[in-house]
């Protein structure tokens, strides 16, 4: 069975649990590493077990699973379902799969290489994953992007391929990767018709 | 005539200096600790070696000592991928797969795996990216900890394996075969480790799939009556075994057998286990006395 996003529930999250809130921390302003402030996302899909992650096609060849497997560097309430998910997933995957258009292979999404919380151990501040909108992408076919030839010439395909994408440089520095392509389309936040976003 | 610890003793160093003088170049370090009479010995037991892959023993210990207070679960999810950062610059290295004896991990980069099968692993196949993975986890200095806690000496984790730039600069895992036992020990029955944890460990050192020495140097109906439940370590310069001994009829014994040489990995294991036969007759021997 293949569930479509239009079936997701969606959440403020400003409603969620005084413990949920305090890990998401929805709406909040955070710091990127270079000072510019962002707001953390508000709306979330809200996804109710294992298997509807599973079986949830953001696109044709992305399903909402592969954005949301994460480890135990992930608060443990974060991992336990239901698990929330910001809206902007879809356009994240819409972007991942025009990129997949492009290349020779299936796009793999590493663990913890999605969607994670600003709480998440692995998260610097201000990191476009805990808006979904960025995934690091570990194989591309049968390739593993742990070279440098490998990591410029795919970051050369997305920047072409996708609109106001980034991709982290090769290199083993802060800010740069050498074992996987970090791609990111900014601080994306999708705001659900019907939904205000309005103070509470 | 019944055989004294001293007696014992005496009769152990003098079968091991035998080994170890019929194998020039060879250095042999046993360490023995026997349940049933009570009785220990040694022989080279306190002399440090390169610890090889017996040091993925004090990191199951750490993580199920974690996992005992609650800071992890066994079936808690962590990410594999093959980069780790080097104890002698901080530069980032990986674990070659040509030279790791596991290929299960490496197949799940990218993907998340159990700590139990990590754990699981790093022992029964002597994973190398499974070992890294759970000591960045859990973090040298908590390794340490956790040893000092059980009142383990003899074991000195300072780096994953693996790391050749550190290699180079001579930060090296070390171990001796007293310290060896120690382990073996806590494992068995230290009070801070629980029983579901001390059982888990002994079934996944059940589980070893390399042969090691220990076995292979029991008289063969000793040894298809046998359980061993043990941890191997080769290196191009040494072979080890340290594991716990199960017989029918009496409690286990614990042995550590350290064989270091420059040559050939055949040498070392026939050393070890001339040891293995010598440790066996004298512990049979020790417990004649206390069972007769």
């Amino acid at each position: 069975m293949t569930i479509d996003t239009a079936a997701l529930p969606v959440v403020d999250a400003m409603d969620l649990t005084p413990q949920h809130r305090a890990l998401l921390r929805p709406g909040e302003l955070m710091a990127s590493r270079s000072g510019e402030c962002h707001r953390l996302p508000r709306f979330f899909y809200v996804v109710e077990s294992s298997a509807v992650a599973a079986e949830t096609q953001l696109t044709p060849h992305f399903s909402l699973w592969e954005f949301l497997e994460v480890d135990l560097y992930e608060p443990a309430l974060l991992r336990a379902y239901p698990r929330y998910i910001p809206c902007a997933i879809s356009v994240l995957a819409n972007a991942l799969e025009s990129l997949r258009a492009a290349l020779p292979g299936p796009v793999k999404i590493a663990a913890n290489g999605g969607y994670r919380s600003p709480s998440h151990i692995g998260s610097r501040s201000g990191s476009p994953h805990s808006w979904a909108s960025a995934a690091n992408i570990f194989r591309v076919g049968s390739e593993y992007l742990d070279t440098e030839e490998r990591i410029v010439k795919y970051g050369e395909i997305a920047r072409r391929t996708l609109a106001d994408c980034w991709t982290r440089p090769y290199g083993h520095g802060l800010g740069q990767a050498d074992d996987h392509l970090h791609l990111d389309l900014g601080y994306v936040t999708v705001v659900p018709r019907q939904y205000s976003e309005a103070g509470r | 005539m019944r055989p004294s610890p001293t007696v014992v003793a005496d009769e152990l160093d003098a079968r091991l200096t035998a080994v170890a003088e019929r194998l020039p170049g060879c250095t042999v370090g046993v360490s023995v600790y026997d349940y049933l009479s009570g009785c220990e010995w040694n022989f080279n037991g306190d002399r440090w070696f390169h610890a090889a892959s017996v040091i993925k023993v004090p990191v199951m210990v750490a993580l199920f000592e974690a996992i005992d207070q609650g800071s992890y679960a066994l079936n808690s999810r962590l990410a594999v991928r093959n980069r780790f950062l080097s104890a002698a610059d901080g530069e980032p290295f990986r674990v070659d797969p040509a030279r790791d004896a596991d290929g299960q991990v490496h197949a799940a980069t990218g993907r998340t795996m159990r700590l139990r099968e990590l754990a699981e692993r790093m022992i029964v196949r002597s994973s190398n990216l499974a070992t890294n993975l759970l000591i960045g986890l859990l973090g040298v200095d908590a390794i340490r900890g956790a040893l000092n806690r059980l009142a383990v000496n003899g074991v000195e984790l300072a780096r994953g394996v693996e790391d050749d730039r550190a290699f180079e600069q001579g930060v090296i895992n070390r171990m001796t075969p007293n310290g060896a036992v120690a382990l073996l020990r806590a494992i068995v029955g230290a009070e801070s480790i629980s029983p579901e944890s001390s059982t888990r460990m002994l079934n996944i050192l059940f589980n070893q799939q390399f042969s090691g020495t220990i076995a292979p140097g029991l008289p063969d109906k000793v040894r298809q009556a046998a359980r061993v439940a043990h941890k191997t370590g080769d290196i191009s310069t040494a072979s080890h075994d340290a594991g716990v001994v199960f017989l029918p009829g009496r409690p286990p014994y614990l042995v550590a057998i350290f064989v270091e040489n420059g040559g050939e990995s055949r040498v070392r294991a026939e050393a070890g286990a001339a040891a293995s036969a010598a440790v066996y007759e004298c512990v049979a021997a020790a417990g004649e006395s206390v069972l007769r």
